[in-house]
C-alpha cells in the first residue's frame, strides 16, 4: 500500500477503500422459493413494526425475509413449518379482516405466547425473525435507529435525552442486550 | 528447499518466530495449512453493513449445522465472521465418550491472530509456581522474571492499551493509554473497591491500540468492535498487521500456504529434525522442506497431533507424556444483572474490550473454596438496543416507539477458572478415523474436575454479591462450565519441565529429546492460569527464538 504522511491521510485512504469495497458487487442474495405465505407474511410483519415516521417491516420486505430465514432454519425454525402454522393460529380469514381485527388477533396470539402457552410458542421465534429482519434492514437499521460503521471514538458517558435513537450497530448490545 | 528453520503455522505465535528468526538473520520458511488472506484486500466482509449480508449478518443456520456445527457455538462466530473459522464438516475430530470439547479454530493465514478477543495479561508468579505449590502438574522451570523482559518486548510491538493497576497477580505492562470505562462500570468499580480493597475492576487490557504506529503502518483504533472481520486500520494485533510484515521486511521469510504439514523428519542417527513432509492440498502432493531447525506453532493441539503422528507413540515422547495434561479454562457467565440508575446516561461508539476483575483469592492465603488456584472475570455493562424486543410481549406503534431508544443498563461477569492439569485430560490419534487427507484424526479426552466446579461455584456467589453491592438487581448466574474448549484457551500437551522424565520441553520451549526442535504455542504450558493465554506464548516465543538462534550460532544445534 502508498506510504502514508500521516493518521488523516491514512483514515481518508481507508475511507476510501471502503467505499469502494462497498461497491463492489456481492455475491447475489439468496432467495426464498416463491411462497404462499408472502403476503401473510408481509401483513404481519407491519403489524408488529408498523409505519411510524420511518416505514414499517412489512413495507421494507421483512416478510419475505422472514419466508427466507424459515427457509434455512434460522433461529430454531428447522423442522416445523411456522408459516403454516401462523396461517392456522390467526385463521383463514385474517388478511380479509379489517385492521382493527387483525391487529388484535395478533396482539392476542402475542400475550398468549409471552405469557408461556405452549400452542402459542411458535410465534415467539417468528418475531424474533420480525425483528432480525427490520432492525438489520438498511431502514430499520440505519433510519428508525442509528448506525454507524466506523464511530472513530468512545465515550463513555454521554447525557441520554428520551429522544436519542439507539444503535443497531452497538454489537455488544446485539449481542448480550 | 533448505533454510535455516521452518516455521509451522502463521498464527499468533508463528507470526512471532517468523519475526524473530528472521531478523535475527535466519532464512526461515512459514507453512500454513489454509489458504493466504492479505492484509487490508482480503477481509471480505470488514466494511459490509448487515443488511448487505444474505442472512442479515445471522447466517444460514443450515448451512451452519452442515458445515461449522462446532464453530457455530462460538459467539464469535457469525455470518461476518465465517471466513475467518474453520469447516468443520472437512476438518473433524473426535471426542472420547465422555467428553465434550468444542474446539475453535481458524486455519488460514494469521491463524487465530484474526480471530481472538485480543485479551492480553502477564502471568504472575502465582502462576508460574502453582504447580509447585499445589504439588498437581509439573513444576515450571521458569518464573516470572525469566519472562518479564520479553513481556516488555512483546507488548511494546504488538501495541496493548491498558490501566496499570499495580497489582501483584497481573504484573502491568508496556501500555498505551487505556480505553476507558463507561459510567457504569466506573460506578462498579467504585463500590467494589470500597468494600473489598483486594478486588480491582479494570478496563480489559487488550491488543487494540489507542495510538497508532504510522510508521508500520498501523492507525489507532476506530472503535468499532468487528474486528473478527480482519482490521484495514491495523489497530489490532493480528500476524497481518504486525509481525509478518515486519518479518517479510527482512527479506528473510518464504511463507508457503495450503501446506498441511503431517510429520516431522527425523535422523535417530543425530537424533535431529532434518525438516518436514507436508501435503501441498492444491496440487495433493506430498512434498519435503528441510531446515537446521523446526518451530512447531501449528496452535497447541495441532503441533501435538503433528508430533504424535510423526513416528509410533510419538516424536519426542521419551517421557511418555506428550499429548496429557491438555487444559482449558473453565468459565460461565456468573452473574448478569440490570444496573438501575443510569438511566439519563449513555455511551458512544463501540469499545473492542471489556472489563476484567483479575484473581484475587489464593494469593496469600489459601481462602479458595474447595480449590488451590485462581478464578477472575471478564465482562462489562452495555445497554440494551433492538434485540431487548426478543423478550418483550406487545405488537404496534408502542412497541416500535420503545425499541427506538436505549434500553436499560446491565452488566455481565463471566467466570474463568484456573484449570488442574491432569494426565487424564488428553490428546490421542484415533486409531481408526482419518480426514481428507489421511491423516488419522486428533482425539480428545477431557472433563473438568471438582476443582474447577469449585472456583466457578465461589465465582457465581461473588459475582452476584459484587453487582448487588453496586446497586444491580440479578438477573441469572450459573456455575457450571461450559463445554471444554468454550474458552478457547486450549493447551498443554507437550509440558515444559525440569525432568525429561516427565516433560517434553525444558525451558527453552526446547525438546529434551531434540535439540533442534521447538514447540512454542500453547502445548508447551505447564499450567493454566485464569487469565488469557496468548500473552505469554508470544513472549515464550520470542524467548525461545533468541535462545535457539544463540544455540545455531554457537554449533550446538
Ligand atoms: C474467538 C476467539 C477469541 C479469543 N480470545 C482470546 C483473547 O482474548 N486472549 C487470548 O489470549 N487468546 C484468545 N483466543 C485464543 C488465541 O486465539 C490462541 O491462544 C492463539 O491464537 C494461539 O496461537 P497459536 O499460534 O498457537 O495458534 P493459532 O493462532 O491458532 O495459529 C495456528 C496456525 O497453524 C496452522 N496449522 C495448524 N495445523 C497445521 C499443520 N498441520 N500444518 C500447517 N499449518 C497448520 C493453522 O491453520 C493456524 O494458522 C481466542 C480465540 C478465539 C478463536
Ligand atoms: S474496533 Fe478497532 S481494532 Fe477492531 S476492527 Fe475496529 S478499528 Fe479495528
Amino acid at each position: 500500500m502508498p506510504k502514508m504522511k500521516s493518521t488523516m491521510e491514512r483514515r481518508e485512504f481507508l475511507a476510501g477503500m471502503a467505499l469502494l469495497m462497498a461497491v463492489a458487487p456481492m455475491a447475489a442474495h439468496a432467495k426464498p422459493a416463491p411462497s404462499p405465505y408472502q403476503p401473510l407474511l408481509r401483513e404481519v410483519a407491519q403489524l408488529v413494526i408498523p409505519r411510524s415516521a420511518t416505514p414499517g417491516a412489512g413495507e421494507v420486505g421483512v416478510g419475505a425475509f422472514v419466508l427466507l430465514a424459515l427457509d434455512h432454519g434460522l433461529e430454531g425454525t428447522r423442522g416445523f413449518d411456522h408459516a403454516a402454522w401462523l396461517k392456522t393460529a390467526l385463521g383463514t380469514g385474517f388478511l380479509t379482516q379489517p385492521l382493527a381485527r387483525r391487529r388484535s388477533a395478533l396482539a392476542a396470539l402475542d400475550a398468549r405466547a409471552f405469557a408461556g402457552d405452549a400452542a402459542a410458542k411458535p410465534w415467539l421465534a417468528i418475531k424474533r425473525l420480525i425483528l432480525l429482519g427490520y432492525y438489520t434492514s438498511e431502514t430499520g437499521g440505519s433510519k428508525e435507529l442509528q448506525y454507524v460503521h466506523v464511530p472513530g471514538r468512545y465515550d463513555p458517558d454521554l447525557p441520554l435525552k428520551p429522544t436519542d435513537r439507539a444503535f443497531s450497530s452497538d454489537w455488544t448490545a446485539v449481542d448480550f442486550g | 528447499m533448505d533454510f535455516d528453520a521452518i516455521v509451522v503455522g502463521s498464527g499468533i505465535t508463528g507470526g512471532w518466530a517468523a519475526k524473530e528468526l528472521t531478523e535475527a538473520g535466519l532464512k526461515v520458511l512459514m507453512i500454513e495449512r489454509g489458504r493466504e488472506i492479505r492484509h487490508q484486500q482480503d477481509y471480505t466482509t470488514e466494511m459490509k453493513m448487515p443488511w448487505d449480508m444474505p442472512f442479515r449478518g445471522h447466517g444460514d443456520s443450515d448451512l451452519f449445522d452442515r458445515d461449522y456445527a462446532v464453530q457455530r457455538l462460538n459467539r464469535h462466530f457469525t455470518e461476518f465472521t465465517q471466513p475467518h473459522f474453520v469447516n468443520d464438516a472437512q476438518n473433524p475430530y473426535q471426542t472420547g465418550p465422555d467428553t465434550r470439547f468444542t474446539w475453535f479454530r481458524s486455519y488460514q493465514l494469521g491463524g487465530r491472530s484474526l480471530t481472538w478477543g485480543r485479551q492480553t495479561y502477564r502471568w504472575s508468579d502465582y502462576d508460574f509456581a502453582a504447580n509447585a505449590r499445589d504439588g498437581q502438574g509439573t513444576d515450571w522451570p521458569i518464573r516470572y522474571a525469566d519472562i518479564a523482559p520479553w513481556y516488555d518486548k512483546v507488548e511494546s510491538f504488538i501495541g496493548v492499551s491498558g490501566a496499570k493497576e499495580g497489582l501483584k497477580q497481573l504484573p502491568d505492562g508496556q501500555f498505551q493509554p487505556p480505553m476507558a470505562l463507561n459510567v457504569v462500570e466506573t460506578h462498579v468499580r467504585a463500590e467494589i473497591a470500597k468494600r473489598w480493597p483486594e478486588r480491582c475492576l479494570t478496563v480489559g487490557r487488550t491488543a487494540n491500540m489507542t495510538e497508532g504506529k504510522p510508521e508500520e503502518g498501523r492507525a489507532p483504533c476506530q472503535n468499532r468492535s468487528i474486528c473478527a472481520r480482519g482490521c484495514s486500520y491495523g489497530a489490532y494485533f493480528s500476524t497481518q498487521s504486525s509481525t509478518l510484515p515486519a518479518a517479510m521486511k527482512t527479506g528473510n521469510l518464504t511463507v508457503i500456504t495450503d501446506a498441511v504439514v503431517e510429520a516431522l523428519d527425523y535422523d535417530p542417527a543425530t537424533r535431529r529434525v532434518t525438516g518436514v513432509r507436508y501435503i501441498d492440498t492444491k496440487t495433493r502432493t506430498r512434498k519435503t522442506a528441510r531446515a537446521r531447525m523446526v518451530f512447531l506453532n501449528a496452535g497447541s493441539f495441532n503441533s501435538v497431533h503433528i508430533l504424535l503422528n510423526s513416528a509410533p507413540g510419538g516424536l519426542a515422547n521419551s517421557s511418555g507424556v506428550l499429548g496429557t495434561h491438555i487444559m482449558d479454562h473453565a468459565t460461565t457467565l456468573s452473574a448478569a444483572a440490570l444496573m438501575p440508575g443510569f438511566e439519563h446516561h449513555t455511551t458512544f461508539g463501540n469499545r473492542p474490550t471489556g472489563i476484567v476483575i483479575p484473581r484475587y483469592c489464593n494469593m496469600d492465603q489459601m481462602d479458595g473454596i474447595g480449590h488451590a488456584r485462581g478464578f477472575s472475570f471478564q465482562g462489562g455493562a452495555l445497554q440494551s438496543t433492538w434485540t431487548q424486543g426478543n423478550r418483550m410481549a406487545g405488537i404496534g406503534a408502542e412497541y416500535k416507539e420503545k425499541l427506538r431508544h436505549p434500553g436499560p443498563w446491565r452488566m455481565v461477569l463471566v467466570g474463568f477458572s484456573d484449570c488442574v492439569p491432569r494426565a487424564t485430560n488428553r490428546l490421542t490419534l484415533d486409531p481408526v478415523k482419518t480426514d481428507a487427507h489421511g491423516l488419522p484424526q486428533l482425539r480428545v479426552d477431557f472433563a473438568f474436575g471438582k476443582e474447577e466446579h469449585a472456583a466457578l461455584a465461589q465465582a457465581k456467589a461473588e459475582a452476584a454479591e459484587m453487582l448487588i453491592a453496586a446497586g444491580g438487581k440479578v438477573l441469572m448466574g450459573f456455575d457450571q462450565p461450559g463445554p471444554a474448549g468454550t474458552a478457547i484457551h486450549e493447551m498443554g500437551g507437550a509440558r515444559m519441565g525440569h525432568d525429561p522424565k516427565t516433560s517434553v520441553l525444558n525451558k527453552w520451549s526446547q525438546s529434551h529429546d531434540i535439540a533442534n526442535l521447538f514447540v512454542t504455542d500453547g502445548a508447551q504450558m505447564s499450567s493454566s492460569a485464569c487469565q488469557n493465554p496468548s500473552l505469554t506464548y508470544m513472549a515464550l516465543t520470542a524467548r525461545a527464538a533468541h535462545a535457539a538462534v544463540g544455540m545455531l550460532r554457537e554449533g550446538r544445534i
